[in-house]
C-alpha cells in the first residue's frame, strides 16, 4: 500500500482537519474592519439610551425630577424605576439566585448604578439630557471592606430585610448572602491540630474587570404589526438570554429572536443580564422604534460584572519532609450590591473547590462566605471557569508559602505532591473526578526546558552580588501548575436559571458536499468557525473550507447555553463530532447501497467510504452527499443533516506547567520579564496556531492581573479606575515574549479527546507571574504580598524588607 | 484631599474679613462664579461652573460659615453637587493675622470629599486644579479687596 500514501497525505491536507493549523477564517474580516459589532447595526428610525448614573455609592433617593430632560427638543422618553414597576420590571432576578435593581429603586448601592434611561432621538441629545435628569439623594454609610460589612449595623439591602435565608441557604448577618461549605470540615482541622508543619496564609485576589475591547450593548426593536422582538446584544449566551427575556417580558419565546453578532471579546463580562438590555426592551416596547444602547469605558468598568475579590485565608498542612496531608480554606467573598456571579445554580463559588489543585491531598475543607458591600455586582469567570483562577492561584500560593516553611525547593515540593499518572481518574478530597493527567512529565519538561537547576545557581550569585552591593536587581523564578476544570457541564449538577448546561451542534450537508454547521454557542474571538470546522472535517470527510459554522441566531440555532468557562470545546465541540458521527452513520448506508455491498463491508477512509479490502471502491462524501438527495434510496429518508445534544458526562481537566523568569528593579519597583515558558496540556490539539493565540492571549491578560490591572474603591466608594488611563491593559510594550510547549493527554471522556484551552493560561498565568515577584524576595524574607504587583507596590515590598538601606 | 496655604493681602484686617463676608466681592473672586446668594449671614448658596480635566459641570453648592473669633478666625462647612459629573463636601479654617506692617496675612486649612465622575477622571488633576482655583480666587479676591479699598 506505499503506493497510496502520498496521495493518503495530500486528501487528508486537503480536509484541514484536525491538528492542522489552518489560518482563523474570521480574520479576513476583522482585520478589514469588516466585522458586524452590535453598533453597527443601525435600523430606520432607532432611538438611542443613555444612563442616568448614581455618582454616590450608597445614598437614598430622594427625588427624580425629569421635567428639563424631557423639554429637550429630541428626548422621547425618560425611563425610571417608577414606570418599570407596574411591568415588574423594576427589579430583574440574577444568575446567582438574587434579585438585582433595573433603575434605583428608592435607593442606590454603588457608584454607577443605573437611575433613570433616557431615550433621544441621536446619542448626542441621550447624553445631553442624562445631565438634565435631577436626582436629589441623601447619602447614606459606604461600605467597601466586606469584613466590615460582617460587622456593620449598615442594612445594605433593606429589600431583604428580616430574610434569614436566601438562596443558597442561612444568612447570619443582613449583609450575609451565604455560608458554602465543601469537604470535610472535623478531619480537616484534626490533621491541622497534628502536623507537624502547618503554614497559614491570608491570600487576596483583588478585584479586577474582564475588560472586553468592545463595550456592552444591545439593539432591541418590537415589531408591534406581528408581536416579535428581535435583541441584538454583545450576549455570550444568546439562548440563555432568549428564554430569560421571554419570562420576565411574558413575550412568548417563539416571538423573540436574540442575535449575537460579532462580539469584540467577551471574558465573562458578557455572560450576565443587564439593565441596559432590559430598557432598551422596554423603551422599545413603549415607543415602538428600535432602541439601541451601547455603554462607554466608564460605565463598562464601574457598573458591568468585575470579577475575582476573593480574600482566602488558607492552611496547608504538611510532614517535615514535604508531604502534604491537608489544605484548609476560608474565603471573605466580595460580591458588591447585588449576588450577580455567573455560576452554575448549585455552586455559589463556582468550582473553586478545585483549589487542591494538582496535588495529591488526603482531606480538605472550604468555606466561602459571600458578602454585600457597596461596589458594583459580580464576580463573573473572567477568563477561566467559575472561580477556578481564584482556586489556583490560592494553591499555587499557599504551596510557595508551604515551601518557605519547609525550607524546600517550590518545584521538588509540587513533584513531591503532585497526583501520579497511574491514580487516575482521581477523585480528590473535595469531591471532583480528574479525568486524567500526567503531571510528573509536564513538569519535568518544563524544568528541563527552562535549565531549571541552571537558573537556580544564577540566582543565588544573583542575591550573592545584590548583598555585595554589586547590583540593585533581583531575580525571580515563578513556578506554577495548574489544573483547571472546565466544560460545564453534566446537566445531572450543572445548570443556569434550570437550564441544563448541555450543547448542541445541527449539521445540514449540501447537496454539493458543501456544509452548514450551527452551534448553541458563540465565538467572541475564539475562533469557532475556524475550529469547529477542522473538528467536522475530520469527523465528515468534508473540508473544512466548505463547512460554514454559525452561531448566535436563536431563530437559526440549536439551543445551547454558550461561551464562558472553556466550554465550547469540552461540550459544543463534542456535540460537533457526534453530530458528525450521525452524519456518518447514515453516509455509510448510503455508500454501502450505492457500492452494493452490505453497511458493514464498508469503512470510512479520510474523505471517504471504501470497500473493506478493495480501496478501489469507494464512494466520496461529495458522492455520497450528492446522492443523499438526489437518488431514492430504498430504507432511506432523502437529506443529510443531523443534531446532537451533548451532555457532558464529567468536567474536563486540563493542565499546564508555567514558568516565568522575571528581573526587579529594587529602586524603582520596575519589572523587566526575562523568560516565560507555557506548557499546557489540553488534550487533543484541534488547532495548534489557534491555541498559541489563545495562550498568548490569556498570559497577557494574566499579566495584567497579576503585575497592575485592579479594580479598586476609595472610602467614599468611588471607583478610583473607570478609564484605561488607571485600569492597565498591556500593550505591545508590555507584553513580554512567550514560549509555548504542550504535552496531548486526551479527555477520556470526550468524543475526541479535546479539554478545552482559552482559560488555562489566565488561569496559571497569574501565579506564575505573581510567584515570580515572591520569589525574588525569598531570600529576602518575603512570604506573601497582595496582588497586583504594580511598580509602587514592588518598591513598598523592597521598601519594608529594608532593601532601600 | 487636604489643601493649605497662606498669602498676604496689603489691606488691614477689618478690610479683608468684611470682604469675606461679602457676596459681591466673593462673586466676582470664585472662579466660575455665576450666582451667589446670601441668605443670612451665615448661610450662602452659589453656583459654580468649573472644568476638572475631561469633566465640566454647573455645581448648586451650600455653604454654612461659622464665625468662631471675627475677625481673626472663621470657619466653613459646604457641600455642592454637580449632578452627572459628581458632588464634593468639606471645609475649612481661615485664620487672619494682622501683620505690622499693615498687610494681613491669611492662613486657610481646607479639606474636601469628592465623588462622582469628578473623582474617577479627574483623580491624577484634582489636587493642582483645586490649588491652581484656590491660588486664583486669593489672587482675585486681593485686588478686589484692594479695589475696595482704593474707591
Amino acid at each position: 500500500m506505499n503506493d497510496m500514501t502520498p496521495d493518503r497525505d495530500d486528501r487528508i491536507a486537503n480536509l484541514k482537519g484536525m491538528g492542522c493549523a489552518r489560518k482563523r477564517v474570521e480574520d479576513v474580516r476583522f482585520t478589514q474592519g469588516k466585522g458586524n459589532y452590535v453598533d453597527d447595526i443601525k435600523l430606520a428610525g432607532m432611538l438611542h439610551g443613555d444612563f442616568v448614573r448614581s455618582p454616590y455609592a450608597h445614598a437614598r433617593v430622594k427625588s427624580i425630577n425629569t421635567d428639563a430632560a424631557l423639554a429637550l427638543p429630541g428626548v422621547i422618553a425618560v425611563l425610571t424605576a417608577k414606570d418599570l414597576e407596574p411591568l415588574n420590571l423594576h427589579w430583574m432576578p440574577t444568575l446567582a439566585g438574587d434579585k438585582q435593581m433595573v433603575l434605583a429603586d428608592g435607593k442606590v448601592l454603588f457608584q454607577g448604578q443605573e437611575v433613570a434611561f433616557v431615550v433621544a432621538e441621536d446619542r448626542y441629545i441621550a447624553a445631553d439630557a442624562v445631565e438634565l435628569v435631577e436626582v436629589e439623594y441623601e447619602d447614606l454609610p459606604v461600605l467597601t471592606d466586606p469584613f466590615a460589612a460582617l460587622q456593620s449595623d449598615v442594612v445594605l439591602r433593606e429589600d431583604l430585610a428580616g430574610q434569614d435565608s436566601g438562596a443558597h441557604g442561612p444568612r447570619r448577618h443582613h449583609n450575609h448572602i451565604f455560608l458554602w461549605e465543601e469537604g470535610d470540615k472535623d478531619a480537616t482541622e484534626q490533621v491541622l491540630d497534628s502536623a507537624e508543619v502547618v503554614a497559614e496564609e491570608m491570600i487576596y485576589y483583588h478585584r479586577t474587570h474582564p475588560c472586553p475591547l468592545e463595550t456592552c450593548g444591545a439593539v432591541a426593536s418590537m415589531d408591534k404589526v406581528n408581536g416579535k422582538l428581535t435583541l441584538w446584544g454583545t450576549f455570550q449566551a444568546p439562548h440563555v438570554v432568549r428564554t430569560v427575556a421571554s419570562l420576565l417580558s411574558g413575550i412568548e419565546e417563539h416571538n423573540i429572536r436574540v442575535v449575537s453578532p460579532d462580539i469584540g471579546g467577551g471574558f465573562g463580562n458578557k455572560v450576565g443580564v443587564y439593565p441596559g438590555y432590559i430598557c432598551s426592551i422596554v423603551a422599545s416596547i413603549v415607543t415602538g422604534r428600535p432602541v439601541k444602547w451601547v455603554e462607554d469605558r466608564m460605565e463598562n468598568l464601574m457598573a458591568t460584572a468585575f470579577a475575582r475579590d476573593y480574600w482566602m485565608q488558607g492552611k496547608i498542612a504538611a510532614t517535615k519532609d514535604g508531604k502534604i496531608t491537608g489544605l484548609w480554606c476560608h474565603v471573605t467573598a466580595d460580591h458588591g450590591a447585588f449576588d450577580a456571579c455567573a455560576d452554575p445554580t448549585k455552586f455559589p463559588a463556582g468550582f473553586f473547590h478545585i483549589c487542591t489543585g494538582s496535588y495529591d491531598i488526603p482531606v480538605a475543607y472550604v468555606g466561602v462566605d459571600g458578602v454585600y458591600t457597596n461596589k458594583a455586582p459580580g464576580g463573573v469567570a473572567y477568563r477561566c471557569s467559575f472561580r477556578v483562577t481564584e482556586a489556583a492561584y490560592f494553591i499555587e500560593r499557599m504551596i510557595e508559602v508551604l515551601a518557605i516553611e519547609l525550607g524546600m525547593d517550590a518545584a521538588e515540593l509540587r513533584a513531591k505532591n503532585f497526583i501520579r499518572a497511574d491514580q487516575f481518574p482521581y477523585t480528590s478530597a473535595l469531591g471532583w473526578e480528574y479525568d486524567s493527567g500526567d503531571y510528573h512529565t509536564a513538569w519535568t519538561k518544563a524544568l528541563d526546558a527552562v535549565d531549571y537547576a541552571g537558573l537556580r545557581r544564577e540566582q543565588a550569585d544573583r542575591v550573592a552580588a545584590f548583598k555585595r552591593g554589586e547590583t540593585r536587581k533581583l531575580m525571580g523564578i515563578g513556578l506554577t501548575h495548574f489544573t483547571e476544570i472546565v466544560g460545564a457541564g453534566p446537566v445531572k449538577n450543572c445548570d443556569i436559571l434550570g437550564m441544563g448546561m448541555f450543547d448542541s451542534c445541527e449539521i445540514r450537508i449540501h447537496p454539493t458536499g458543501s456544509a452548514i454547521a450551527r452551534l448553541g454557542t458563540i465565538s467572541q474571538g475564539q475562533g469557532h468557525a475556524t475550529t469547529f470546522a477542522q473538528i467536522l472535517a475530520t469527523e465528515i470527510g468534508i473540508p473544512a473550507d466548505s463547512i460554514t459554522i454559525e452561531e448566535g441566531d436563536t431563530d437559526t440555532a440549536p439551543y445551547g447555553l454558550g461561551t464562558y468557562g472553556s466550554r465550547s470545546t469540552p461540550v459544543a465541540g463534542a456535540a460537533t463530532a457526534m453530530a458528525g458521527r450521525k452524519i456518518r452513520a447514515k453516509a455509510q448506508m448510503i455508500a454501502a447501497y450505492l457500492l452494493e455491498v452490505h453497511d458493514n463491508d464498508v469503512e470510512f477512509d479520510i474523505d471517504r467510504f471504501v470497500v473493506k479490502g478493495v480501496p478501489e471502491r469507494f464512494k466520496t462524501m461529495k458522492e455520497i452527499a450528492y446522492a443523499a438527495y438526489n437518488q431514492a434510496i430504498p430504507g432511506i429518508e432523502p437529506g443529510l443533516e443531523a443534531v446532537s445534544y451533548y451532555d457532558p458526562p464529567n468536567m474536563t481537566y486540563p493542565f499546564g506547567a508555567y514558568i516565568c523568569v522575571m528581573e526587579l528593579d529594587v529602586d524603582t519597583g520596575e519589572h523587566e520579564i526575562r523568560q516565560f515558558y507555557a506548557l499546557d496540556d489540553c488534550g487533543t490539539r484541534i488547532n495548534p496556531m489557534v491555541i498559541e493565540g489563545q495562550v498568548h492571549g490569556g498570559l497577557t491578560e494574566a499579566l495584567a492581573i497579576a503585575m497592575g490591572q485592579e479594580i479598586a474603591y476609595d472610602e467614599m466608594g468611588n471607583c478610583k479606575t473607570g478609564t484605561l488611563m488607571d485600569f492597565f491593559l498591556p500593550t505591545a510594550w508590555e507584553t513580554p515574549n512567550y514560549t509555548t510547549d504542550h504535552t496531548e493527554t486526551p479527555s477520556p471522556h470526550h468524543p475526541i479527546g479535546a479539554k478545552g484551552v482559552g482559560e488555562s493560561p489566565n488561569v496559571g498565568g497569574v501565579p506564575a507571574f505573581s510567584n515570580a515577584v515572591h520569589d525574588a524576595f525569598r531570600a529576602f524574607g518575603l512570604r506573601h504580598a497582595h496582588m497586583p504587583h504594580d511598580h509602587w507596590r514592588i518598591w513598598k515590598i523592597a521598601n519594608q524588607l529594608g532593601l532601600h538601606g | 484631599m487636604d489643601l493649605q496655604d497662606e498669602i498676604l493681602i496689603p489691606t488691614p484686617i477689618e478690610t479683608v474679613y468684611a470682604a469675606l463676608n461679602d457676596p459681591e466681592i466673593l462673586q466676582d473672586s470664585i472662579p466660575g462664579c455665576e450666582e451667589l446668594i446670601k441668605h443670612s449671614d451665615t448661610e450662602l448658596e452659589a453656583k459654580v461652573t468649573l472644568k476638572i480635566g475631561p469633566v465640566k459641570a454647573r455645581f448648586n453648592g451650600n455653604v454654612t460659615l461659622n464665625p468662631e473669633d471675627p475677625p481673626r478666625r472663621f470657619s466653613l462647612t459646604g457641600e455642592g453637587s454637580g449632578g452627572a459629573a459628581g458632588f464634593a463636601k468639606g471645609g475649612a479654617t481661615v485664620e487672619l493675622e494682622q501683620q505690622p506692617d499693615g498687610q494681613t496675612l491669611l492662613r486657610y486649612q481646607a479639606r474636601a470629599e469628592i465623588g462622582g465622575k469628578l473623582a474617577q477622571l479627574g483623580s491624577r488633576l484634582i489636587q493642582g486644579t483645586a490649588k491652581k482655583l484656590a491660588a486664583k480666587f486669593f489672587s482675585n479676591f486681593s485686588e478686589a479687596v484692594q479695589v475696595r479699598e482704593n474707591s
